[in-house]
């Protein structure tokens, strides 16, 4: 007959405009992501032993990491990535032995200023080294004394991750890998 | 009172004019103006409330949810557009006719206006009770190809020229049968009088007694009005977008408010000539009338929109040929059974 497709056409989207929508209202509901997401970085600061495996992994050069030497082991200062230029290929997350880079499932990683791109993991100044026993006795005598004290030891620390920077700057020079001392 | 609640509006308008000692030549130009100026409000709000009511049609029928960011329900969406559209730039292209590109917008709103005053949109509400009401309805609706051509003409515009030949083309030939079908319903009533159509079909809608008239009508109307499957004056794919491909801004908001004018000026027409106007079926006179006559024309207008998401665009060849081959003789055979019928009726004496 005539018209019948006219007819089914109109059924069809009859159905359609009674159906349930499928929209999901982005800001306020959003569809659950997998657990395997490459989403934002997060860093378990204390697993890190700063090894820089994860830099090395990195095809684009993203991941910036700088340590001191505090005592017998290296120390994270610095974790930066400049995730303007990140993939998100999960290379560095693969080269973590400790297991301490992650993805997280959050996406949002937009920003209104340029300076703001780079995702500031860690930054944090190195520990002053332990104060010996006599220096802690030293300190419980006057608060002027222990002030002085401990600005010397901020004296001695400075040295110390000075030397060690231009240590692990030069052996990244050497290995081509910081054409220039970024970051340090 | 809700069924005159309009009508005592008019009444109690008129007696204040009265008390204040107005000439009753004024009271009476006072009362039309008013009458004039809430159906203009009236028809702008509804293109309005349609363009939301189309996006909102068109996302439920592809299982979205449609606008819903700006007010509540998004219901602010198309106020907030026409804001954005009149805040724009209006660019006139080199060498267009400048008066005729200007004026186009401008003149587009002008027929759907002069319509609807002589539209009963309830029992005793209307607001000029004109005797050849049908007649002039559709001089009217047959005008605006003249202010299409205008903005096509006046565009310098390959694309708005073919656009608007279209849309001459299309509307003379669809006049045609539309007004061929409604000769059956004239010839029922032997009127031209819009609320006398109305009244006549007090027991039998017009729909029941001419089927094919209303199918008829109802495909030359959406056709008139440039609607989907009958767009080829829009086919973006074809000619960019017809005769408003050169406007921008309000010119071209202008344009496409007048279109769901037209829509709301068949719908009407369609409900008082077939689906009995502002009369209530099944004697359910405890919706007054008016709001009767708004729900016909809502499911009407609704039905347009349906058939927008639903039917793709016909080529033209496929569009002259339906009007002139299908629809022209459908609606002249129409009128012969229709005058047979009559003569068997009178005959048989009923």
């Amino acid at each position: 007959m005539f018209g019948k497709g006219l007819i089914k056409g109109l059924a069809i989207t009859w159905k359609e405009f009674r159906s349930k929508k499928f929209t999901v209202q982005y800001p306020e509901q959003q569809h659950p992501k997998p657990e395997r997401f490459h989403g934002r970085f997060k860093l378990d600061v204390d697993s890190c032993i700063a090894c820089n495996l994860c830099a090395n992994a990195c095809p684009n050069n993203v991941i910036k990491i700088s340590s001191e030497k505090v005592e017998k082991k290296k120390f994270l200062t610095k974790y930066i990535m400049n995730i303007e230029y990140c993939l998100f290929c999960g290379m560095c997350v693969e080269a973590c032995n400790k297991g301490a880079l992650k993805f997280t499932t959050d996406h949002d990683l937009t920003q209104y200023h340029y300076d703001a791109i780079p995702l500031v993991l860690v930054e944090r100044e190195a520990p002053k080294p332990e104060p010996k026993p006599e220096e802690e006795a030293s300190e419980e005598k006057g608060g002027k004394n222990a002030k002085a004290a401990a600005g010397k030891k901020g004296k001695n620390k400075e040295e110390t991750p000075a030397a060690s920077a231009d240590k692990s700057a030069t052996e990244e020079v050497g290995a081509g890998k910081a054409p220039e001392k970024e970051g340090q | 009172m809700l069924e005159n609640l309009f009508t005592n509006i008019a009444g109690s308008l008129r007696n204040l004019l009265d008390s204040a000692g107005v000439p009753p030549l004024w009271n009476d130009v006072t009362l039309l103006v008013v009458k004039l100026v809430a159906i203009l409000v009236f028809i702008l709000l509804n293109a309005i409330w349609l363009v939301y009511m189309e996006r909102k049609v068109a996302g439920y029928m592809q299982a979205r949810i449609g606008p819903n960011r700006v007010g509540p329900k998004g219901l602010l969406q198309t106020i907030c557009d026409i804001g954005k559209l009149i805040s724009k730039e209006i660019p006139i292209n080199q060498g267009a006719d400048k008066v005729l590109f200007l004026l186009a917008p401008v003149l587009v709103f002008v027929p759907p206006l002069m319509i609807f005053a002589a539209i009963p949109f309830g029992d005793g509400m209307v607001a000029l009770d004109l005797n050849i009401g049908l007649f002039y309805v559709f001089a009217l609706a047959s005008l605006s190809t003249v202010i299409f051509w205008m903005g096509g003409w006046g565009s310098n515009n390959k694309y708005s020229l073919l656009g608007a030949m279209r849309v001459v083309a299309q509307m003379v030939s669809y006049e045609l049968p539309m007004i061929l079908s409604i000769l059956g319903v004239i010839m029922l009533v032997g009127s031209m009088n819009l609320s006398e159509i109305i009244s006549a079909q007090q027991n039998m809608w017009f729909i029941v007694t001419q089927p094919v008239a209303f199918l008829i009508f109802f495909i030359a109307a959406v056709a008139e009005c440039n609607r989907t499957p009958f767009d080829l004056v829009e086919g973006e794919s074809e000619i960019v977008n017809g005769p408003y491909t050169e406007y921008g801004g309000m010119g071209f908001a202008m344009f496409f408010l007048a279109e769901y004018a037209s829509i709301m000026i068949i719908s009407a027409m369609a409900t008082i000539l077939f689906l009995g106007g502002w009369l209530a079926p099944f004697g359910m006179t405890f919706i007054p009338s008016w709001l009767w006559f708004f729900l016909k024309m809502y499911v009407l207008i609704f039905v347009v929109m349906w058939f927008r998401w639903t039917y793709p665009r016909i080529r033209v060849d496929q569009l002259m040929g339906f009007g002139w081959k299908v629809l022209v003789p459908l609606s002249l055979a129409n009128i012969f059974v229709t005058g047979i019928g009559m003569y068997i009726y009178r005959a048989i004496g009923w």
